[in-house]
């Protein structure tokens, strides 16, 4: 019986997994816990698949620039999340992307990323914005 | 501002809209159950579903439980709830790597739930599988013995110990900070309060039998970058705070096993200092015989070195060291943000407060705007390290508009501040101010 009741366990352990990770959003909270209960105990794997969704960003100049250098290593609600900020604001964001977090954008697409972030999300420069500098 | 969105997104993947209609369509509905399918079920729609039961079915949205009023009050502008594995709905920050908020509401309970802690990541490649078979924690460098341990030998092989305390984002209330500065644009919620349970670093340490003159220990997790160019997310402490028999391995967060985005299988807990220093998915720890140095100590995560890690916008501190312990700080969990009261009706006033673990002494409320405060009833200490409590009664006695302040004031004196600004928008404990209007 005791065999028989553990792989019960396990089966219904591993049934809440799967069910967690093929549909994140979809996990009651009784599923919650049956995933904690089997990765504690019996099933050793514990994996997750995260969800996709991200905003696409209309046509303009330099949107291939900022697909190819910035989206690569990140979603762009990095650029949304912000308040709108002036472009000399902006440029220092693109700079320091690229010489301190080591992005691969090249001097020649700096100006030209800048001025796509600036269209989606910018404002005017008031000559007093603060540089941004390794916010986190 | 618009996101434009995926119109064939997978149903789990839209999230629900927030703004002010939609927060008086809640409010106004006094029979608002407090149960969570229905949200759950409004969650897990797309953006345009989401819309067309809103305005086919009015009334299953106003099903929405009222402790979503706080979430929805709390948003000046659109925010967004989404759900990702193992988590509730969470307020939305970034997806890649995963930025999520927690919904203020939650913290009307002394621990905050796994699945509602808030997360942050710095590097796209984050861990979505862990075989715990597999899996070692790996201690090495200034060490005699390099150990290999996996997650069972943690738990059977070392004493346990379990430690309530806050965790806190050092970006959190970032979006408060005036001028506004790039980075997490966190509202309040980059904070939550929990029972770890694991194992002490010095443990740890003392088996690998540190040699002398060791001088940080490093720290390293399972994320890593999208780029070769991009720095690995690797933080160190000192040898000293390293084995000062606080700083803990956790294998256990409220007695389960910690969500994968918040650090499974196990993370660093540094009790009273800032989250970057508490590594998600903790795989590697290094005894250095010299000072740490890499891009997330020298560059990154560093605060001007005067008080309270304050400048001026025009006059940028020269002088910068690292992000270290919690200030004082309180915020507010009732009334909701721009809640409507009743004249003539009590109110419970009601908040949190924390530090670095010299612990709260006093909290303080006004109803006027900080021209006069009083003392508020602060509920017992769980633990050096976590939040606690304070409660104050608030009859109105008249229609208006109110503002309502909180300040707490700690064991050694240190209070909050009036005014703040720093350039990364970091260490945010300026006085809270809720603006709620009596009818």
């Amino acid at each position: 019986m005791v065999p028989k009741k553990k792989s019960t366990v396990l089966a219904l352990g591993l049934a809440a997994l799967v069910a967690g990770c093929g549909h994140p959003s979809n996990v009651s909270k009784e599923a919650d816990h049956s995933i904690t209960n089997a990765r504690m105990s019996d099933n050793p794997v514990h994996t997750i698949v995260m969800p996709h969704d991200e905003p696409v960003f209309p046509p303009g100049p330099g949107r291939d620039e900022f697909v190819t250098a910035c989206v690569v290593c990140h979603s762009p609600r990095y650029i949304t999340m912000q308040p709108r900020f002036s472009r000399s604001t902006w440029l220092s964001e693109v700079k320091k992307m690229k010489d301190v977090y080591g992005a691969h954008i090249s001097d020649e697409q700096v100006p030209k990323i800048t001025d796509y972030l600036v269209s989606i999300n910018g404002k005017r420069d008031s000559g007093q914005a603060p540089k941004g500098i390794y916010g986190e | 501002m618009h996101i434009p969105s995926k119109d064939l997104a997978p149903p789990y993947l839209g999230g629900l809209i927030l703004n002010q209609d939609s927060c008086l369509d809640v409010r106004n509905n006094p029979g608002a159950d407090s149960t969570t399918g229905n949200v759950r079920k409004v969650a897990f729609m797309n953006r345009r579903r989401f819309f067309q039961v809103a305005g086919a079915a009015g009334a299953a949205l106003m099903a929405s439980p009222r402790r979503m009023t706080s979430v929805l009050a709390a948003s000046s502008s659109t925010r967004e709830l989404v759900r990702f594995p193992e988590k509730t709905e969470m307020i939305l920050l970034t997806d890649r790597p995963p930025q999520l908020e927690t919904p203020i509401h939650y913290f009307r309970q002394d621990l905050t739930p796994n699945e509602a802690f808030f997360v942050r990541w710095h590097l796209e490649g984050i861990p979505t599988s862990v075989d715990l078979r597999t899996f070692r924690l790996n201690i090495s460098g200034h060490v005699r013995q390099p150990l290999q341990l996996s997650v069972d030998d943690l738990r059977s092989q070392f004493e346990s110990v379990s430690l309530i305390a806050v965790n806190q984002c050092s970006g959190n209330s970032r979006s408060f900070f005036e001028p506004r500065v790039p980075g997490g644009q966190w509202k309040h919620g980059a904070v939550g309060n929990a029972k770890w349970s694991g194992v002490p670093l010095k443990s740890i340490l003392d088996r690998a039998q540190v040699k002398s003159g060791a001088v940080d220990v490093s720290f390293n997790g399972l994320d890593a970058p999208p780029l070769p160019s991009v720095s690995d997310f690797v933080k160190a402490l000192s040898i000293d705070h390293a084995r000062d028999g606080e700083v803990m391995i956790a294998y256990a967060m409220n007695d389960h096993a910690l969500p994968m985005v918040n650090g499974f299988p196990i993370r660093l807990i540094v009790p009273g200092w800032y989250g970057t220093y508490w590594v998600k998915a903790l795989s590697d720890i290094t005894v250095l015989p010299q000072a740490f140095s890499n891009f997330w100590t020298d560059k990154a995560y560093r605060i001007p070195s005067g008080p309270n890690g304050t400048e001026s916008p025009k006059n940028l501190a020269k002088d910068t060291i690292p992000i270290n312990r919690f200030n004082v700080r309180s915020i507010f969990v009732r009334p909701d943000p721009d809640e409507t009261l009743r004249r003539g009706m009590p109110t419970e006033i009601e908040g949190i407060a924390f530090d670095a673990g010299h612990g709260i002494r006093r909290a303080e409320v006004s109803t006027d705007g900080g021209a006069t405060w009083a003392d508020t009833r602060l509920d017992p200490e769980i633990g050096k390290y976590s939040w606690r409590r304070w409660r104050a009664a608030w009859t109105p006695r008249s229609r208006g508009q109110y503002r309502l302040m909180a300040r707490a004031t700690n064991a050694i004196g240190e209070t909050q501040s009036k005014e703040q600004w720093n350039r990364s928008g970091f260490m945010w404990n300026v006085i809270q101010q809720v603006d709620v209007r009596v009818q």
